[in-house]
């Protein structure tokens, strides 16, 4: 039964070690043997982070109580089909981005509190993957915005900063949405934990019925600002892109997701009769699809890498929402197949651009002309993600989509069944237009290009493996994602 | 027993400026000892109380001087007894930088044993006349550093607290006219045969009343003197402004509302909506003022301003949860707080900064100080684990149990303020640890942590948040059983 603990709190403790045992910033003499130390230090903690992590996974039966807050209050962690889902997409790209980060981390200062926060998040991920109950999520939830904080301020250039800021605050705005849903929830549930499913008392849904719909639409509107939807969607491009590279990839690739997570969670205690066919239904469609096309729209017309994978983050993020807010199997599942596809290729995306940067230092898209001959292999994960994200097949992004637009078509709503998956289309076609024209310009800079000042650019290892092993995992999706479709589906989610 | 818990840190107080003491040190042991031992008694009463009323004095009618240990009294003196050793442990380092230190340990000596007579007074009698001594205790303490700055403030602090207690002077007279008695009972003392058809009037005394007691617990429009007085000391400002006096305001409300109108009578009223909507509005208003304000001690007393609103919002709720919530945050926020402005003392202690824009870059040189205000920041946003989670749950809980529609709007403003007070508390933070990149570090170079004196109380203080915010349930199955009218 410890596994589970010593997953969440190994690394919560090893991140504050880190903090308070390199708290001066590394410099001058025994330089270079301090940083080895800790990257050494790090790697380990990492690895042996991820054990606890699998361990847990494959050991972990029933519940871990591990104190009460109040009388009613338990703090408890249970491993479910959600949460395993979740916490390996966490565990692979937290491993891979981790390593990436000891190459790509020597050009920034304060090494160790960027590894320090970084376990730390990866200990409150998962606790977040493994809260047996609202509560507990509630807590990781808030946990989880702070020590992510941390990473989005790294680079402390004043834009970092503000950024970190707006990140915090339109966090902690939408917890607190979320904590007067709680409140409330509380009250007229039978239960907060998540094994139960619905909970809702059937007394209170005939008393107060119209003001719990209330009470769920400002947990939606309050989770979904995590998971950048729209109208609070705008820290998202904000604080993404200003993180280190690495740190990026985990924000758009994972930390969203905790977004997207508890939005499950709720739905799931609110359960889908309560909700389905209904004002919040509707209004949550609108909102997904405007995210949907406004994130396309405004990546397209970004000229800044990072910022613009940032935008491309909101967008994808709604497709997820989208099939949640269909709310049956066949978009659920789309929408879970989405969440491994788009965790993988962002993951992807935003490394190779950091790998961009940490080589050549380019940050605008215009100037990644021919940027294909310099960086090939790099440039090659750069693509297959793309058309991952676009949704061709047979990657993981064209499966997760498929299930989307056959869910939503099935489901028989008014207007949404069919504007669903055109706007899922238009978005694709704006995905494909954001993000193939920098492989192009990449691979084919054109005739007037000047071959003689062409440099190999390509990275180490430390940073190719953890991009390659990812766009291998992103394209694996698609191959197998009739089986994790099985799986998903098996397990009656 | 009851009277020399409250006599003899008038007499340690009155001791002090005479006892010719050869060195700081003696006085400081003299002083410790005697506020410890008092505690100490106060612990070992509460501990062994018995239910009778000891009578001190008795005027005319029901009119008497008299003390019981009863619920709410425990958690009051309770409270106080345990804060007040260590502010007076973190005043000694605090003071070696301030001048007149006899005066001072003087007031602040005695007011502990005002405060204490407050909280064990057994009638509206005793606490008024302790609440109005509490207010001449404490002028001049305000006055203390003797600035133009602190005169004004001083004379302002006494004129509201002055005209407040006018305004509950009434309330007083109405329950002696209108009441069997004037002892706190609990659920109330109005007599039914004598309120019929005096319903309104009693109804506009009670608010008249609740505003009186408001300007000590800095209802909204009776707070401006509150952010002013932080020009006293440090110790002061924590301690009194945060805890004692503010509390006693508070705590008073909470008596009125609950031990002598009766909530069976106030419920449901006119008069509940009002004082409601004037919590809810100073709740967010004190917040909103902190995020505005630059000074840090004045944005703490923003935040006290609006903290002492949650208890009051926990009060108006006006059912047994609702005081338990009220409850909990006056004990919860009174350690938040006091630790939140130790730290904010112990900057300015340190490295004589006074603004927010100054702490850039602190956080390295003084990382045990900024350590635990970031805690207390946490639990005073509410984050889970924390105790400020506690008493916002238990308060929240009390809203939505109570029906009230209004009571629900007040949920939303107390999640408002917590965003809020995320805002105005971690800006600090992040300013104090992430200074930026063009941060020069050697403009800090000076600053380093306090020493033991100053630390103690600190970590004391921490540890409870984070002990209230895993472990509540003793505390708060205390507080249930006093806001049930059972203690």
């Amino acid at each position: 039964m410890y596994m589970i603990l010593l997953s969440v709190f190994f690394p919560i403790l090893a991140g504050v070690f880190l903090l308070i045992r390199f708290r001066t910033p590394l410099s001058g003499e025994g330089n270079a043997s301090k940083r080895k130390t800790l990257v050494t230090l790090t790697g380990c903690f990492l690895v042996v982070t991820a054990l606890f992590t699998g361990a847990a996974i494959l050991t972990q039966k029933e519940g871990v109580t591990l104190f009460y807050l109040t009388k009613t209050l338990p703090v408890y962690f249970e491993i479910d089909r959600m949460g395993t889902l979740f916490s390996l997409l966490a565990l692979v790209v937290l491993l891979c981005a981790g390593f990436f980060s000891f190459e790509y981390m020597k050009h920034e200062e304060r090494e160790s509190r960027y590894y320090g926060f970084y376990l730390l998040a990866f200990g409150v991920l998962n606790g977040l993957c493994f809260a047996g109950n609202l509560i507990t999520f509630y807590l990781f939830f808030e946990l989880l915005t702070l020590s992510s904080m941390p990473l989005v301020l790294h680079t402390g250039s004043k834009e970092a900063v503000m950024a970190g800021l707006k990140y915090l605050f339109y966090s902690l705005c939408g917890a607190y949405a979320a904590l007067f849903g709680i409140y409330f929830l509380y009250r007229n549930c039978e239960t907060l934990s998540f094994s139960a499913g619905s909970a809702l008392k059937a007394s209170a849904v005939a008393e107060q019925g119209g003001f719990l719909l209330a009470v769920a639409f400002i947990m939606i509107l309050g989770f979904g600002v995590k998971a950048g939807m729209f109208p609070m969607h705008a820290w998202l491009p904000a604080a993404h892109p200003v993180a280190p590279a690495p740190a990026s990839a985990v924000l758009s690739a994972l930390i969203v997701k905790a977004g997207v997570l508890a939005l499950i969670r709720v739905t799931g205690l609110f359960g889908r009769d309560f909700l389905q066919e209904t004002w919040v239904q509707t209004a949550w469609l609108g909102l997904t699809l405007t995210t949907v096309f406004m994130g396309s729209l405004l990546a397209y017309r970004e000229p800044v890498l990072k910022k613009r994978l940032a935008y491309s983050t909101v967008s994808q993020l709604s497709y997820i929402l989208f099939g949640l807010a269909v709310m049956n199997e066949e978009a659920f599942t789309g929408s879970l197949l989405h969440v491994l596809a788009h965790g993988f290729i962002k993951a992807v995306l935003f490394l190779c651009a950091g790998a961009i940067i940490y080589k050549t230092g380019k940050t605008r898209v215009e100037e990644l002309r021919g940027i294909g001959k310099e960086m090939p292999l790099t440039m090659w994960c750069f693509t297959i993600a793309s058309l991952g994200l676009i949704g061709i097949p047979p990657t993981g992004g064209f499966f997760s989509k498929w299930h989307l637009a056959v869910g939503s078509l099935k489901s028989g709503l008014p207007v949404f069944d069919v504007l669903g998956p055109v706007i899922l289309l238009v978005s694709a076609l704006l995905t494909a237009g954001y993000l193939l024209p920098i492989t192009v310009q990449g691979f084919f800079p054109g005739a007037d290009y000047d071959y003689n000042t062409l440099q190999k650019k390509e990275p180490c290892g430390l940073i190719t493996v953890p991009i390659l092993i990812l766009t291998v995992l992103s394209v694996l999706v698609g191959l197998f994602s009739d089986n994790i479709a099985l799986a998903i589906t098996a397990a009656g989610l | 027993m009851i009277v020399s818990v409250i006599l003899i840190p008038f007499i340690t107080g009155i001791l002090i400026p005479i006892i010719p003491f050869e060195k700081r040190r003696q006085k400081e042991i003299f002083l410790e000892t005697a506020v410890v031992l008092n505690s100490i008694l106060v612990w070992y009463l509460l501990l062994h109380h018995s239910d009778s009323t000891f009578l001190l004095a008795h005027f005319t009618g029901n009119l008497s001087i008299s003390f019981r240990v009863d619920g709410m009294g425990m958690v009051f003196a309770g409270l106080v007894s345990a804060l007040w050793p260590f502010a007076t442990l973190y005043a000694f380092e605090y003071m070696t930088k301030e001048k007149n230190e006899n005066v001072f340990f003087l007031f602040y000596t005695l007011t502990y044993g005002v405060t204490l007579g407050i909280a064990l007074a057994a009638n509206l009698l005793t606490m008024y006349f302790f609440y109005e001594l509490l207010t001449l205790v404490t002028v001049p303490l305000v006055m203390h550093t003797l600035t133009r700055e602190a005169v004004l403030a001083s004379r302002k602090y006494l004129y509201y607290s002055l005209g407040g207690a006018a305004f509950a002077f009434l309330g007083l007279i109405m329950v002696i006219v209108y009441g069997t008695t004037t002892d706190f009972i609990f659920g109330g003392v109005l007599d039914p045969a004598k309120i019929t058809g005096k319903t309104d009037v009693l109804l506009l005394i009670y608010v008249m009343a609740f505003f009186g007691f408001g300007v000590k617990a800095a209802v909204c429009p009776f707070n401006s003197w509150l952010p002013q007085a932080g020009v006293a000391p440090t110790p002061v400002t924590a301690l009194l402004h945060a805890v004692a006096v503010v509390k006693a305001g508070a705590f008073a409300i909470l008596r009125l509302t609950y031990y002598s109108f009766g909530t069976d009578f106030l419920r449901g009223t006119w008069a509940q909506d009002v004082v409601m909507a004037v919590v809810m509005f100073t709740i967010v208003y004190g917040c909103s003022r902190a995020v505005k304000e630059t000074h840090i001690k004045r944005r703490l007393a923003y935040s006290t301003i609006s903290n002492l609103s949650y208890i009051l919002f926990g009060a108006v709720i006006m059912t047994p949860l609702g005081l338990a919530g009220a409850l909990t945050h006056l004990v919860f926020h009174a350690v938040m707080k006091i630790c939140s402005f130790f730290c904010a003392g112990a900057v300015m202690h340190q490295t004589d900064r006074h603004y927010v824009h100054e702490l850039n870059g602190l956080g390295y040189k003084m990382p045990c100080t900024f350590g635990i205000f970031t805690v207390s920041a946490l639990a005073l946003m509410g984050v889970p684990g924390l105790a400020g989670f506690i008493s916002k749950w238990n308060l929240a809980q009390a809203a939505v149990e109570s029906g009230n529609p209004l009571a629900w709007g007040g949920v939303g403003c107390l999640l408002i303020s917590a965003l809020l007070t995320a805002i105005y508390m971690l800006t600090i933070v992040v300013r104090a640890f992430f200074p930026g990149k063009d941060f020069d570090y050697a403009t800090v170079n000076d600053a380093k942590d306090p020493n033991w004196k100053m630390l103690l109380p600190l970590f004391a203080f921490t540890l409870c948040i984070i002990g209230f915010g895993l472990r509540s349930q003793p505390i708060v199955d205390f507080l249930l059983t006093v806001a049930n009218g059972i203690e």
